[in-house]
């Protein structure tokens, strides 16, 4: 069978994409897939740090779409998670070195070697969105509850649509006792604002930059709030779509819950 | 608690309510915007269409979008110098 190309992608740039893509590409693994992410932030790679595998690249992805080498030869399998695989981004070309027909035939590769194929888009809407997107099945829309990421998430959106791809949002960096107090967008906002169907809420979570600075996939701490938001996710995606989807919660005091009910938070 | 007390009180909104109703503004203006090329050629199309029946004078004609809370209307002001009265359809439609 074959397998599924999803992008992850967000317009606004620092919103979470790498994250996301590591931690679904992760927890997909875990779940028995055999998984490949790829970085098509050609020129300011990070996926392979946030992964851990920076010291193992050799071959990038614009030389496997420029045919400078096999496929197999830039894919870097993960030692710790059997059947995730990375194919890094080049850090010195920049991203007009890849072109639309050079990554369908890539992504034509990769659909028979593996069930998933996660692209994490760089930020943006250029050449390099273009090109995350152009073999894309799926789409998984990244924003975080403020102003500007939701804003940039609706530009996305609509270009997603005019590629005849319907997106689903993930909230990331949710902020339970801010959203409690009225302080931060909450997760019916964001969709109200946006409508599109929800993937899943993250919320916030220093164990996120614990990871990224250790180069241990988040998932695969069992004490992340995130992480574990990340595996239900993932689950989600895997075929279990009616896994509920939990909303972080603040740690309420008496008090929030009061001036809940009384309905002074709105 | 306190906060939300003194807010509904006060009338004054949530910063999340300034949130959601700032971006719901910011994203349909976003969505009226039109960019200068199509807007340009908008201008050419309608003035070839406009020149068939009318003399116009070309120099002083104005586009714009006028943009209301809930709605936009594309206005075209242009001063008619004649109307042309001996149109020749059979050669209007030969030249397609």
């Amino acid at each position: 069978m074959e397998g599924k190309i999803i992008v992850v992608t967000s317009g606004k740039g620092g919103v979470g994409k790498t994250t996301a893509t590591a931690s679904l590409g992760a927890a997909l693994a875990l779940e028995g897939n055999r998984v490949a992410v790829i970085d098509m932030d050609i020129g300011l790679r990070n996926l392979d740090v946030v992964l851990g595998l920076e010291n193992r690249i050799v071959f990038n992805i614009v030389d496997v779409v420029n045919k400078r080498c096999n496929l197999n030869q830039a894919i870097i399998r993960d030692r710790r998670i059997e059947n995730l695989f990375l194919v890094p981004a080049s850090q010195s070309d920049n991203k007009d070195v890849l072109t639309a027909i050079g990554v369908q035939r890539v992504a034509k590769m990769l659909k028979s070697e593996f069930d998933y194929i996660l692209m994490d888009s760089p930020a943006g809407i250029e050449r390099g969105f273009e090109n995350s997107v152009v073999a894309a099945d799926e789409a998984i829309v990244i924003c975080t509850p403020d102003v500007s990421s939701v804003r940039d998430a609706d530009r996305v959106i609509g270009l997603l649509y005019s590629r005849s791809i319907t997106p689903k949002l993930i909230v990331n960096r949710i902020v339970p006792d801010m959203v409690a107090k009225g302080n931060m967008l909450s997760h019916e906002d964001v969709m109200d604002v946006l409508s599109i169907d929800l993937l899943g809420l993250v919320p916030m979570d220093d164990q996120v930059v614990i990871s990224t600075n250790t180069g241990m996939p988040l998932v695969m701490h069992n004490q992340s709030p995130a992480g574990q938001a990340f595996r239900r996710i993932a689950r989600r995606i895997n075929g279990e779509v009616d896994l509920p989807i939990q909303v972080p919660s603040a740690r309420v005091g008496m008090w929030n819950k009061i001036s809940q009910k009384l309905g002074l938070n709105r | 608690m306190l906060q939300g007390f003194m807010r509904k009180f006060s009338g004054k909104q949530s910063p999340k309510d300034t949130a959601k109703r700032r971006l719901q503004f910011a994203l349909v203006y976003d969505k009226l915007e039109i960019n200068d090329t199509t807007l340009s050629s908008l201008q050419n199309d309608i003035v070839e269409v406009i020149s068939k029946y009318f003399e116009i004078d070309t120099e002083s004609l104005q586009l714009e979008v006028q943009r209301d809370n809930d709605l936009s209307a594309l206005v075209f002001n242009t001063p008619i110098l004649c109307v042309k009265k001996n149109r020749d359809f059979s050669r209007e439609s030969s030249k397609k």
